[in-house]
C-alpha cells in the first residue's frame, strides 16, 4: 500500500520540492496530499502528470491561519483518504522587518501559522499514526532558529518554537513508533527570499564552505531520508542543510 | 451497542495496542490515571473513538475538562454524543 503523506505549504518554494521528490520516489510510493491557500501551476501540472499513475496527488486548499478549521480539515483528510503515515509541516510565513514597527497584527499571523497550525495539524494527525504504530512528523524550521538575524527576530520565535516543539513530542511518541524531527534549511532561493539579492546575496553565497546555497531540492532530499526506513532510529534532532553556512 | 460498552471494548484494544496491563473490574470509580492505561494510552483510547463515533468531546468543549473516573469519561461521550442527535 501507498504511504500517504500531508505536505503543508505545497504550492511553491521547498513544498513543492517535497512534493515531487515525493511523487518521483522508486523505491517506496508515496501519495502525496499537498496543502496550501493556492493551487499553483506546478501543482496542478503534477496532478495532471500522475493522474493515471499508481501514485496520487491530492490537492486541498486551506487557509492555516484560521486555526479554528485545523481540526475539520484533519478529519476530512483521514476520512476521505486514509490513515497518514508523515505529517510535514512546511508552510510558513516570513515577514522580515524590525520587531519595534512591526504591526502587531503581523506578529499575530506569523505566530499563528508558523507555530500554532503545525501544533494543531500535529496534535489531531498524530492520532491516526498513534493508531497505526508508526509515523512521521517532520517540522521545516530554518538556521535562524539557532543563528540569529537582523530583522527576523519574530521568525526567528517561530522557527525555535518548532524545535523545542519536536523534541519533546519525539519523547511523547516515541513508544507509538512515531518520530518527530526538524529540517533546518539555511537560505535558499524562493518567493520568501525575494529581498535578499545583489551584494548581500553574493556575500552569503561566498561564505558558504560549499561556495553556494542549499537549494530546495537539497532540503527536499533531507526530509525524504527522514520518511525513509533508514531513519528509523533518528528522532527528536534537527537536520541542517546549508551548505555549511553554520559550521 | 450502548456507548459504555463501546468505550470498555475499545479500551481493551487500545491496551493491548498500547502493552498496558489493565486493573480488574474496571467501573465507574476506577480512577483512569490507576486503570492501567497510560497517557499514550489514552491518547489512542481518544483517537480510536474519534475514528469510530466521529466525536472527539475534548476538542468540542470549551473549556479544558479532564475526566477523573472512568464513569465521568463515558458520560463525557454520553453527553457528547446526546448533543449531536
Ligand atoms: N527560503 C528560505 O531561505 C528558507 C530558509 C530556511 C527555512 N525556510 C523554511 O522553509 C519552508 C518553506 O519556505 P519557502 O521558502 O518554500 O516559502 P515560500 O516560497 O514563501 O512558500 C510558502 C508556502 O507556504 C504556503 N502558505 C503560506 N501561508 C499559508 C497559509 N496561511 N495557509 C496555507 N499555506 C500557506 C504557501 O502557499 P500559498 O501562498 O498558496 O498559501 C507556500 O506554498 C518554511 O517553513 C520556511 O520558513 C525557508
Amino acid at each position: 500500500m501507498n504511504k500517504l503523506v500531508v505536505v503543508t505549504g505545497a504550492s511553491r518554494g521547498l513544498g513543492l520540492a517535497i512534493v515531487k521528490q515525493l511523487l518521483k520516489h522508486t523505491v517506496i510510493k508515496y501519495d502525496v496530499l499537498a496543502i496550501s491557500r493556492s493551487k499553483s501551476d506546478e501543482l496542478l501540472q503534477l496532478e495532471e502528470e500522475y493522474s493515471t499513475s499508481d501514485k496520487r496527488l491530492h490537492i486541498l486548499n486551506a487557509d492555516l491561519l484560521k486555526l479554528n478549521n485545523i481540526q475539520a480539515l484533519c478529519t476530512k483528510m483521514v476520512k476521505d483518504y486514509g490513515r497518514p503515515y508523515a505529517l510535514i509541516n512546511n508552510a510558513a510565513l516570513g515577514f522580515d522587518g524590525v520587531l519595534a514597527t512591526m504591526h502587531n497584527s503581523q506578529i499575530d499571523e506569523l505566530l499563528s501559522v508558523n507555530v500554532q497550525a503545525p501544533i494543531l495539524l500535529s496534535k489531531y494527525l498524530l492520532r491516526p499514526m498513534l493508531l497505526n504504530r508508526k509515523g512521521r512528523i517532520i517540522n521545516i524550521s530554518s538556521i535562524i532558529a539557532k543563528t540569529g538575524f537582523n530583522g527576523l527576530s519574530v521568525y526567528a520565535a517561530s522557527k525555535a518554537a518548532l524545535e523545542g516543539f519536536s523534541f519533546s513530542l519525539a519523547r511523547e511518541v516515541g513508544k507509538a513508533g512515531v518520530t518527530v524531527n526538524c529540517v533546518a534549511p539555511g537560505y535558499m532561493q524562493t518567493d520568501m527570499t525575494q529581498s535578499l539579492q545583489g551584494e548581500k546575496l553574493e556575500s552569503v553565497k561566498r561564505r558558504s564552505p560549499l561556495g553556494r546555497l542549499a537549494t530546495p531540492d537539497d532540503a527536499a532530499s533531507a526530509v525524504l531520508y527522514l520518511l525513509s526506513e533508514e531513519a528509523n532510529a533518528i528522532t527528536g534532532t534537527v537536520i541542517t542543510v546549508d551548505a555549511g553556512s553554520t559550521a | 451497542m450502548d456507548i459504555e460498552s463501546i468505550i470498555r471494548k475499545t479500551l481493551l484494544e487500545v491496551a493491548e495496542m498500547a502493552d498496558c496491563t489493565l486493573v480488574d473490574n474496571i467501573d465507574e470509580h476506577t480512577v483512569l490515571l490507576q486503570s492501567g492505561l497510560d497517557s499514550l494510552g489514552f491518547a489512542m483510547l481518544v483517537a480510536q473513538l474519534e475514528e469510530d463515533l466521529a466525536i472527539d468531546p475534548f476538542s468540542e468543549m470549551e473549556m479544558a475538562v479532564y475526566p477523573r473516573t472512568f464513569g465521568e469519561f463515558v458520560a463525557v461521550y454520553r453527553q457528547s454524543l446526546s448533543q449531536r442527535d
